[in-house]
């Protein structure tokens, strides 16, 4: 492309970027002009982000050859309604997680410890150019930004546990990015390309005798992004790291399981989709099975838990089996299905883990541990909330929950795996329902007067327990659940967005057009 | 030549894996440190192996070896560099917070 | 649009309740009343249409996509409902104004009762099954909260948790369910589900959407055997049982038998499962209803009894049948209701519901007990009493199926031995609480409560009568149109006179009762049978059991699975990723691409060699770290001598200043660090780290052998062709970096600079308690600098900068570029602070690296920008000729500007690493060096 092209689908991740440098150089000004430009960075994401979903509606896709090398020899963008879809959610669960990142004054989480904004800022230029790249090799970069970003947010504030967990968080990544690196070496040492839609024309056309090595890669990758999605068995590095981190990074890091999800999606479908010759459906048939697994495993923590964050932590492994099950189905209604489902369990694990801690707060010693503790000010505001949120995040009438999973359902229905979706999904509906009840009976219905409770005597000696949090408090949490009403809402036009999304994935013929099309 | 490039990634991935699997934080990082000389070999090597036929444009040179994944294991080396970098300072905060080594903090000093 | 108007007007109308209640219990209980008012107004218009025979149906689109949208029917039988659950909810929000205390929350109560209201409504009025899930749903979760109303009272808790699972569990069923009966008829809509009855029963998926459905209609209304939830929702206050447990939500299960009556019953299937739980539901509710002493209790299990009856009726499946449903619906929302208000009553004038202490109340409040005594005629089907009237139906259509059936005999004889015990029970209740001596230690001396809160029971005993004596005035109509919306077809012809001659249901009748007054003469000794077996043979037990079970198995495994051991979790990693290679190599392992190689040569070969030993070496000694350490190094330094060898000495430069750098960074950290690693317990461990390293270098080498040795039709050559004429650089490698794929390396710093960052991030207030002596157990020398080392390095800094400079500008076309110019200019800085220590080097270098940093990154974006204000995207390069002295001839890109980004930045991160990991050593030692440190706050 030539003079005068739209530069639309490189601003999502030059904002960000220029956000977080010069949050770096001004790092000496006054924290709320810092705030401030956190916020417009933010604000600003959000408005491309729409942009970018009026103009990919129509189908079209934005393809951007940075530095103006055509594909696939330079790196290019790449904006389709999946890679939208994506930006938008993240750019709208970052908002409520940045303003209860400054709640609080002085306890603010900003304010313990240094450079929150810069990182927060760079880890959304990393998600970004995770989602909007169309190159593989540029895809690891991505996930390094994003990852060593993440890796800085989840220590942020330090202290004991939060060491230990993202002490880690961070080896295991590192081991992953490794494994990254021997699929992309294989990848490119037998197809000779980097850039996605290149590798998928390549793939189609290789020669049987390099399907092993062709093979061997491309699940090598699942294996890569698996961990970063935290499918069962790689799910277990995900409860300590959440639960330990601060409430803010927890609820940003929601979206950071979809990363992976996005990339299994983004891969399977372009690359070893059925039309891949070699490496035809390679993925796919691991995706079901994988999912509902990972479902229950998610859930069978949920019960086991016997503290709060943890307990959101494992509901958050279930949200990702559940959306790998919906992907796994492989069909544009079950897709389509699961991209629903994505934003909705993002914005409610982020609610959680912000109302969790919102509780913890409060209960000196005692913190998030599921055990009766003091009447909490304002109690049955964050008891009526901890119902809400719960009924969100089982999926139950009437909130996008049980839409979400109403349509995978539906979708899964016309497969001969129904059976199987149907029992695990509606059964771990029933347990995820138990066990929050169990929890919002402990926390809320057992609560006595706080009286000379011993351990919670103790803690208010050290340190009296922080007022009850205010209307501006509650803030974050209402607008999460304002964007759950939304997605309910408004299901009908996003399911339409989100299966048309799926229609266009599995044609990959459309993208590959758009991307080696494109040229000088 | 091949032989011996395939050989040398093997032993490095093998005792990277080796020594990320121990149950301390020094020889964790030294493990991840060869895991990295390892991937980069691979990374090279996945661009064939070439005597003297260096990627810059000169006359009379007998022909280029494929730039394209020397690009990309420079690459590789930096991130690798600044993981590496950070893992051990972490390693560092890990012991004074914890009070041992131990990747789990565990199991005395 | 008054249908969805309707149904969300009490869900609004929470809200207004529980705003105004904050003004007063009494605001609260006159604004629960207007909202009823209101719902019953907004349905008025509509009501004559079902009288016509029409179904009045409203929709709103959602989902129409998927079939879901918002659908709301008004058809005879939903009226029905609609008016019973308003109705009733009126005469409730009355009641219940003088039956909770002042210090009850009276406006939650109100607030969630209008929820429930509200979700009802939906239930009966929707048109679409999956919105009628979804209101069902809704009806369980306000229910739970109506239940734990009282939190503080553990029944409470207990209860309202176990009503939430079983009717959840029963929702999720009953979702799967509709979901097949939507996949079979092609829709969701309740019309064509009515209308495809034919092609859905004889589906071959009819059975298990008819069980996953009925699993969801008996959880609801307390079948056997999901009875047991209903009792223990007995900790609910009496207004929310009178109204949940009696009219409405227990009866939502059986207005779903009814409503889908047309699509699914008539099959065998039908008969037995819904007729045959039904018969179990009446006899078991029957029978323990007699023995319990809880006022409520008696109360619930005869309710259990009654929807048992009902779901038989609907199970017998024949017009007339259904018919008598429908009416016995009607008759035990009235009786019931005003049993269990009588009760609350009772309840709220003694101070308690036992009938082991309660007696003799005639006295003291005959009014009620004339109440009471009507309802349980009712109750006990005693002519011209309502109950007398459907029980007789009931009796009929079981001597008629019983002539369907072999051993059909029984089932008469069955649902007579129920009434006999319904009398015994009925009979209880009056002679117990009324008469039968005096009353035992009551909390309080009862007397007639206040007047209002015996009007809503009046008016249902009025009902009861009425409907009684002269029922073709007074139910016929109603009855009619609900029975047609129940069948979507015309009438049977029936009649409800009170007497149909001498037939063998008016026999059944004479027998219950005889029978029922006997039993209770003879109750005595079946007591003590009873408490005898007291606590055996309950199902609430089995369910105790069961979720304490669920629990119980989710923690030990949790706590199984999640040890947080990092090795395991390495462990497991390792073994996925070997195990998804061998799944892809799997087909075949001749990876032999045939290429021919380069033949291997001695140097290659003693360097393979070395390079594997020390590898190995540093792998077995690793618990001496600092010699594991120096090996790792030598390791390093072999591979960039490989990178040499093999081409690409941009890779060997690069590899060879990090090496430096890491080791220098390592040997720090190794400072804080123990020198030894405790050996590792536990053979079995190490075999599986051997096995897995084994496994994963044989991996590896395999890969890196197949790639090997197969030809490559790489996009590679571009790069090389397009290097000078478009990149302007002769050192591809290098053009690669900062143009073709600059954006790579633009990420690349950023990666870079976060790590400093975070480093710093992490360092800022961490105070190390460093070693006093080494290893060895030498006091470390706190002796200055040495001298030479200081002289030497003085000198050697301006040269190596002029090195770095030299080695940034020839970058573009030869080896070398930024990066590496940018690590030699770190490794003679941190020379100077290893020379002449941290405050000596800091008063004349910027302590403070982040402005460096950031304008690395500032200066590598904005040149990308640049291109971006010419209108070219982001990152497109741009280049011309200078000629400089000493260089020579050169060719300048755009991109060097670039590459002076990368500078900075890779300068910046990288002394900023290391100079805080210094300053920590010199912390350790004497804390004024924080000062130094302090310098760089931000």
């Amino acid at each position: 492309m030539g003079p005068g092209m739209s530069h639309l689908a490189v601003l999502p991740l030059l904002l960000p970027l220029l956000t977080g440098t010069l949050l770096l150089l001004l790092r000496r000004l006054d924290i709320r002009i810092r705030r401030g430009l956190a916020f417009a960075s933010l604000a600003g994401l959000i408005g491309l982000a729409l942009l970018l979903t009026r103009v990919v509606d129509g189908g079209e896709i934005l393809v951007y050859t940075l530095g103006d090398w055509p594909a696939p020899f330079g790196i290019v963008l790449v904006a389709d309604r999946l890679a939208v879809w994506l930006l938008l959610a993240t750019a709208l669960l970052a908002l409520p997680a940045l303003f209860y990142a400054i709640q609080g004054g002085a306890g603010a989480i900003d304010r313990d410890g240094r450079h929150f904004h810069v990182l927060f800022q760079l880890e959304l230029f990393g998600l970004n150019g995770a989602f909007l790249t169309g190159d593989l090799f540029n895809l690891f970069v991505f996930f390094e930004v994003l990852l060593i970003a993440s890796y800085g947010l989840l220590l942020h504030g330090g202290g004991r546990a939060r060491t230990r967990a993202g002490l880690h968080y961070v080896v295991l990544n590192l081991a992953g990015s490794t494994l990254f690196l021997f699929a992309v070496g294989t990848l490119f040492g037998v197809l000779g390309t980097l850039n996605m839609a290149d590798l998928a024309v390549r793939v189609a056309a290789a020669p049987p005798e390099s399907a092993p090595l062709v093979r061997a890669a491309g699940l090598l990758l699942f294996g890569v992004f698996a961990l970063k999605a935290a499918l069962i068995p790689l799910h277990l590095w995900l409860p300590a790291a959440y639960a330990e981190t601060g409430a803010a990074v927890a609820a940003l890091f929601a979206v950071m399981t979809k990363v992976g999800a996005y990339s299994i999606l983004r891969v399977s479908t372009l690359v070893f989709g059925p039309q891949a010759g070699v490496g035809a459906d390679l993925i796919q048939p691991w995706l079901l099975p994988l999912g509902l697994a990972t479902l229950a495993a998610g859930i069978v923590g949920v019960m086991g838990s016997d503290r709060l964050r943890r307990q959101v932590a494992y509901l958050v492994v279930a949200s990702v089996g559940t959306l790998v099950a919906g992907l796994g189905l492989g069909t544009a209604p079950g897709i389509g299905a699961g991209l629903y489902y994505l934003p909705h369990s993002a914005f409610a694990a982020a609610a959680f883990f912000i109302l969790a801690d919102l509780i913890a707060r409060q209960r000196g010693a005692l913190g998030d541990r599921l055990d009766p503790g003091p009447i909490l000010g304002r109690h049955w505001t964050l008891a009526g909330l901890f119902f809400v949120l719960s009924v969100l995040v089982v999926g139950l009438p009437p909130l996008s929950g049980f839409v979400g999973k109403f349509l995978i359902l539906r979708a899964a229905l016309e497969q001969p795996a129904a059976p199987w979706v149907l029992g695990t999904v509606l059964g771990c509906g029933l347990l995820g329902l138990m066990a929050m009840a169990r929890s919002g009976s402990l926390i809320f219905y057992r609560a006595t007067e706080p009286g000379p409770e011993p351990v919670h005597a103790s803690a208010s000696a050290a340190r009296p327990p922080p007022p009850p949090p205010s209307a501006r408090g509650l803030a974050p949490i209402t607008l999460l659940l304002a964007l759950a009403v939304a997605l309910t809402l408004w299901a009908g036009p996003l399911f339409d967005y989100t299966r048309a999304t799926a229609e266009q994935l599995l044609d990959p013929a459309e993208y590959i057009q758009a991307v080696l099309g494109a040229g000088p | 030549m091949e032989v011996l490039i395939a050989l040398a990634i093997g032993i490095l991935t093998a005792c990277g894996v080796y020594l990320v699997l121990r149950a301390r934080t020094f020889p964790v990082v030294l493990g991840l440190t060869l895991l990295s000389y390892g991937v980069n070999l691979f990374l090279f090597a996945a661009g064939r192996l070439a005597v003297g036929r260096p990627p810059v444009i000169a006359a009379g040179s007998p022909g280029y070896t494929d730039p394209l994944p020397q690009a990309l294991v420079l690459t590789a080396i930096v991130i690798g560099f600044a993981m590496t970098a950070f893992v051990i300072v972490l390693a560092i905060k890990a012991r004074s917070e914890l009070g041992n080594d131990h990747v789990d903090g565990s199991h005395g000093p | 649009m008054n249908l969805p108007l309707a149904v969300l007007a009490p869900f609004l109308g929470a809200l207004l309740v529980a705003w105004v209640s904050r003004r007063g219990t009494n605001h609260a209980a006159w604004a629960a009343a207007g909202v009823t008012l209101a719902t019953l107004a907004l349905l008025a218009p509509l009501l004559p249409a079902p009288f016509a025979g029409h179904t009045v149906i409203q929709r709103l689109t959602w989902m129409p996509s998927v079939g879901l949208d918002l659908g709301f029917r008004l058809d005879g039988f939903g009226m029905l409902f609609a008016l019973m659950i308003l109705g009733i909810g009126l005469l409730i929000v009355l009641y219940a104004r003088y039956y909770f205390s002042e210090r009850d929350p009276l406006g939650r109560f109100y607030a969630e009762m209008m929820l429930f209201m509200g979700s009802m409504l939906g239930v009966v009025l929707s048109e679409n099954v999956i919105q009628l899930l979804v209101f069902w749903e809704l009806t369980s979760l306000s229910s739970f909260l109506l239940i734990s109303y009282w939190p503080q009272r553990e029944e409470a808790r207990r209860g309202s948790r176990m009503a939430l699972t079983v009717t959840g569990a029963g929702g999720l069923a009953l979702l799967g369910g509709l979901l097949i009966l939507g996949q079979i008829a092609g829709s969701y809509e309740l019309t064509d589900i009515l209308a495809a009855g034919d092609r859905i029963r004889a589906h071959p998926l009819y059975l298990p959407a008819l069980v996953l459905i009925l699993l969801g209609a008996f959880t609801k209304s307390a079948q056997f055997p999901f009875q047991f939830w209903l009792p223990n929702a007995m900790a609910a206050p009496t207004p929310v049982s009178a109204y949940l447990h009696s009219a409405t939500m227990v009866k939502a299960g059986v207005f779903l038998l009814a409503r889908l009556f047309p699509a699914l019953s008539g099959t065998p299937e039908w008969l037995v499962l819904v007729g045959g739980t039904g018969l179990a539901t009446l006899l078991v509710g029957a029978v323990i209803a007699l023995f319990k002493h809880d006022l409520k209790g008696l109360l619930a299990y005869s309710t259990i009894s009654h929807l048992g009856l009902i779901a038989m009726l609907f199970g017998i499946g024949t017009p007339l049948s259904a018919l008598a449903g429908v009416f016995h619906i009607i008759n035990h929302a009235t009786f019931k209701a005003s049993l269990f208000m009588a009760a609350g009553i009772i309840d709220h004038e003694t101070g308690t519901r036992d009938m082991r202490r309660i007696n003799g109340l005639w006295r003291t409040m005959p009014h009620t007990a004339t109440l009471a005594m009507v309802a349980a005629a009712a109750m006990a089907g005693v002519p011209l009493f309502n109950g007398f009237l459907s029980k007789e139906m009931f009796f009929t259509e079981a001597v008629g199926v019983s002539e369907r059936m072999d051993l059909g005999w029984l089932v008469p004889l069955a649902v007579t031995v129920a009434g006999v015990f319904a009398v015994a029970y009925s009979l209880r209740f009056i002679h117990d609480v009324f008469f039968n001596g005096e009353p035992v230690d009551l909390p309080r001396s009862p007397h007639e409560p206040p007047r209002w809160m015996k009007v809503p029971v009046e008016i249902l005993v009025a009902i009861c009568l009425l409907v009684g004596m002269l029922p073709a005035l007074t139910v016929e109509p109603i009855l009619a149109v609900a029975a047609q919306g129940v069948l979507q077809g015309p009438l049977p012809p029936h009649d409800l006179a009170i007497w149909h001659g001498f037939s063998p249901a008016f026999a059944m009748s004479l027998l219950a009762l005889a029978g029922g007054g006997l039993l209770y003469l003879g109750r005595r000794p079946l007591f003590r049978l009873h408490t005898h077996l007291e606590g055996r043979l309950e199902t609430r037990k089995v369910y105790d059991w069961l979720v304490a079970g669920l629990f119980g198995l989710g923690r030990w495994a949790t706590d199984r699975v999640d040890t947080g051991s990092l090795q395991r979790m390495l462990a497991v990693f390792f073994c996925s990723a070997l195990v998804l290679g061998a799944a892809g190599l799997w087909s075949d392992l001749s990876l032999d691409g045939g290429r021919a190689g380069l033949p291997p040569d001695g140097v290659s070969l003693l360097a393979a060699l070395s390079l594997g030993t020390v590898a190995v070496l540093a792998a077995a000694w690793h618990r001496r770290r600092l010699t594991a350490l120096l090996l790792v190094g030598a390791v390093g330094l072999v591979v960039s001598i490989a990178f040499v060898k093999l081409s690409a000495p941009d890779l060997a430069l690069t590899q060879l200043s990090v090496e430096v750098v890491t080791v220098v960074l390592l040997l720090l950290a190794l400072y804080f660090l123990p020198q030894e690693s405790p050996p590792e317990p536990g053979i079995w461990r190490h075999a599986r780290d051997l096995a897995l390293a084994i496994g994963a270098g044989l991996g590896a080498a395999a890969l890196a052998w197949g790639v090997a040795t197969r030809p490559l039709d790489s996009i590679g050559d571009y790069f090389l062709t397009n290097s000078v004429p478009g990149g302007g650089g002769a050192n591809a490698v290098n053009v690669i970096l900062v143009d073709f794929r600059g954006f790579d390396t633009l990420g690349e710093i950023t990666v870079l600079a976060i790590a400093a960052i975070g480093i710093y991030a992490m360092l800022d207030r961490l105070r190390l308690p460093a070693p006093e002596r080494d290893w060895t157990g030498r006091a470390w020398d706190s002796d200055v600098h040495p001298v030479v080392l200081a002289a030497f390095a003085r000198i050697l800094l301006p040269l190596a900068l002029l090195v770095s400079v030299f080695v940034f500008l020839r970058g573009h076309n030869l080896p070398g570029g930024g990066f590496i110019a940018g690590l030699v200019t770190a490794v003679a800085l941190i020379l100077q602070y290893l020379a002449n220590g941290v405050s000596w080097t800091n008063d004349r270098l910027p302590g403070d690296l982040h402005p460096t940093i950031g304008a690395g990154l500032l200066i590598a974006t904005l040149t990308g920008l640049g291109s971006l204000v010419l209108g070219y995207p982001f990152l497109s390069s741009a280049h011309g000729h200078v000629h400089l002295p000493l260089l020579g001839d050169l060719e300048l890109a755009s991109a060097m500007a670039f590459d002076l980004g990368v500078y900075l930045a890779v300068v910046g991160a990288t002394l900023s690493i290391l100079i805080h990991l210094g300053l920590l050593h010199r912390g350790s030692h004497n804390p004024d060096a924080h000062a130094a440190a302090g310098r760089e706050t931000d």
